[in-house]
């Protein structure tokens, strides 16, 4: 019995703890941002800027993130595909890389090879252009967003497809009438927290994009350039907007994601 | 109507091997065995969700093995229902409807037609979730008949629900099938339900069918002892049932059958081949069932000994070895038997 309230004890202590040392760091910020200059600096034509390269590079990103996941993880959720566990864990990598390293590789695809070549000469420009942080964020993120949709759509049992193509449909319209709009709230909680998390996204998108002001300024990059320069309304600024989307988009993630697996 | 030819299908975990069955037209075909024996995939083979590794299945003279599901006309109900969670109960029904451009208020007279005739029609703005087991099933049929399927497929559709919702829902889906007369497919493993539906009855095992026949030839005569120790019924007859005075009276061909179940229409009654008692002469008991015949086998197994005692219908009596010693029957014996009311079980 001692030994179990010690545990207890022990077990919550370091969730406490642990809490107390995440509120420290928002604390930290929060404090650092003067409410009076705040409202000035958010319209900043800078911090505008970024707000919009943010929005616009994300959204697009997280469209692409889930324009890819759809089809994909349905194959990897129904379908018994030769050489599966292999496919699984080569669109798992992008979880496990570092973001700098995948910024290095998306550099190198898009900055030195010949099908890099070929997409700037038809006008897909990726480096050190907003087009490279689209593909950053996607990189980072598709990975993400694939295992969401896998584990939902694999919740979701195929005979609803079955009784669908007996009563009328293809296969494909099947999915579209029964298994997508079961997945809705998969799909929201996927898109929200890649959305969330493309927001943020700042090695890969440095190492394509580089950091240029009113160029590829985002507002991870915003923050990191007033850091380095020492300006630091602008930076908290930055952060500020950051905290509140996160607090936001994880918010929706948890209620939405608790009913992902409801069918 | 349909014709299953040598079709195999290999799914890993499960798999089909060698099934060749033809079901008439109009007919209620029950396919019959137990969790595992393929019964899934052999219906899911037949609506074309799968396509077969060898072999052809015929549908009305036509070889459909090629013809993807929505083209078999062919309809399917689940054991766990899959009604479409995010549409009403009006708008699942009326899926395959409105799939085939159907007029709206056509649909609407149609889903109504049917809800009314399976008696959910006051459920047609609820969402699945918030409903019974039962009112489920009666939806997810009305979703597969309402397109007027040439062969409806039904899996397991009884075995979630409880008893008493079983029995009605047994009673309608008989209605059904006199009313359309469909050609039905309806897999099971419950014995109760193939011997009351069932025009015929296909026993599957391991992938393949195994005996095929009408009830009583599979549940009287079972080719193999897989079928008579999983159908594990004995003194099985089919009759009509009359309820008067607390007591049901079930007439078959051959014989009249006193039960304490009330049951009436048309019923199957099974008697426990250890209720009934034997005796080379005439009873004097309170048993209400008492008939006279002729022993036509006996058979030992073990520390029992069965005999067959045909009285107009043929009977089997378990005895232990010890009384079966006793009382020196052999084949040929003019024998009594008799069984309580209660001992008859009616379904």
């Amino acid at each position: 019995m001692k030994n179990e309230s010690r545990l207890k004890l022990f077990s919550i202590s370091i969730t406490l703890l642990l809490s107390i040392f995440i509120i420290s760091i928002i604390t930290c910020i929060s404090m650092k941002v003067n409410p009076n200059t705040l409202l000035s600096v958010i319209v900043s034509k800078e911090i505008l800027f970024a707000i919009k390269l943010s929005l616009v590079t994300s959204i697009i990103s997280t469209l692409m993130c889930i324009a890819i996941s759809i089809p994909a993880s349905y194959a990897l959720a129904r379908y018994n595909l030769f050489g599966k566990t292999l496919i699984t864990t080569i669109v798992d990598l992008p979880l496990a890389l570092p973001p700098l390293v995948i910024g290095v590789g998306l550099l190198l695809l898009f900055g030195t090879t010949s099908f890099g070549n070929y997409l700037s000469d038809i006008g897909l420009q990726f480096v050190f252009t907003p087009l490279g942080i689209i593909i950053a964020q996607f990189t980072v993120n598709i990975s993400f967003m694939l295992r969401i949709m896998r584990s939902t759509f694999e919740g979701i049992s195929p005979r609803y497809e079955y009784v669908a193509q007996t009563l009328g449909c293809t296969p494909l319209q099947a999915f579209l009438k029964t298994t997508l709009p079961m997945a809705k709230n998969g799909l929201m909680a996927g898109g929200i927290i890649t959305w969330s998390k493309g927001i943020g996204e700042f090695g890969a998108a440095l190492m394509i994009a580089g950091a240029t002001r009113m160029k590829t300024e985002t507002l991870p990059i915003s923050l990191f350039l007033n850091m380095s320069s020492g300006d630091l309304d602008l930076a908290m600024a930055s952060a500020f907007i950051l905290i509140i989307i996160s607090i936001v988009s994880l918010y929706i993630f948890e209620r939405r994601g608790n009913m992902a697996n409801l069918y | 109507m349909i014709r299953i030819e040598n079709v195999s299908k290999d799914l890993g975990e499960f798999k089909l091997n060698d099934v060749t069955l033809h079901i008439n037209e109009g007919e209620y075909c029950i396919i019959l065995g137990p969790t595992g024996a393929g019964k899934t995939i052999l219906i899911e083979t037949i609506a074309g969700i799968y396509h077969p590794d060898c072999g052809e299945i015929f549908l009305g003279g036509i070889n459909v093995t090629d013809v993807s599901p929505k083209d078999r006309s062919i309809s399917m109900v689940y054991q766990d229902y899959m009604l479409f969670p995010h549409l009403t109960v009006e708008e699942n029904v009326g899926f395959g409807l409105r799939l085939k451009k159907i007029a709206k208020n056509d649909i609407k007279k149609e889903v109504n037609k049917i809800t009314d005739l399976l008696g959910v029609s006051h459920l047609l703005n609820r969402y699945p979730d918030t409903l019974s087991g039962g009112e489920k099933q009666r939806i997810a049929i009305a979703r597969a008949v309402i397109t007027k399927p040439k062969v409806l497929l039904l899996d397991e559709p009884l075995s979630a629900l409880d008893t008493r919702t079983t029995w009605r829902l047994q009673e309608e889906l008989k209605k059904m099938h006199r009313l359309t007369k469909t050609t039905t497919i309806h897999v099971t493993h419950s014995f109760e339900e193939a011997f009351s539906l069932g025009d015929r009855i296909a026993v599957m095992k391991d992938g393949k069918i195994i005996q095929v026949g009408v009830p009583d030839d599979i549940f009287r005569k079972p080719n193999s002892e897989f079928i008579a120790d999983f159908v594990g019924v004995e003194n099985i007859f089919r009759g009509k049932s009359v309820v008067h005075n607390d007591i049901s009276e079930v007439h078959t061909d051959e014989i009249c059958i006193v039960s304490s179940t009330l049951k009436s229409g048309d019923v199957a009654a099974s008697i426990r081949p250890e209720d009934i008692f034997i005796s080379k002469t005439e009873f004097e008991s309170s048993a209400r069932n008492s008939f006279v015949g002729k022993i036509i086998r006996i058979k030992s197994m073990g520390a029992l000994t069965k005999i067959e005692v045909d009285v107009g219908a043929p009977f089997v009596v378990a005895l232990t070895k010890q009384s079966f010693e006793n009382m020196e029957f052999v084949c040929g014996n003019r024998v009594y038997i008799a069984f309580k009311a209660s001992a008859v079980h009616l379904f």
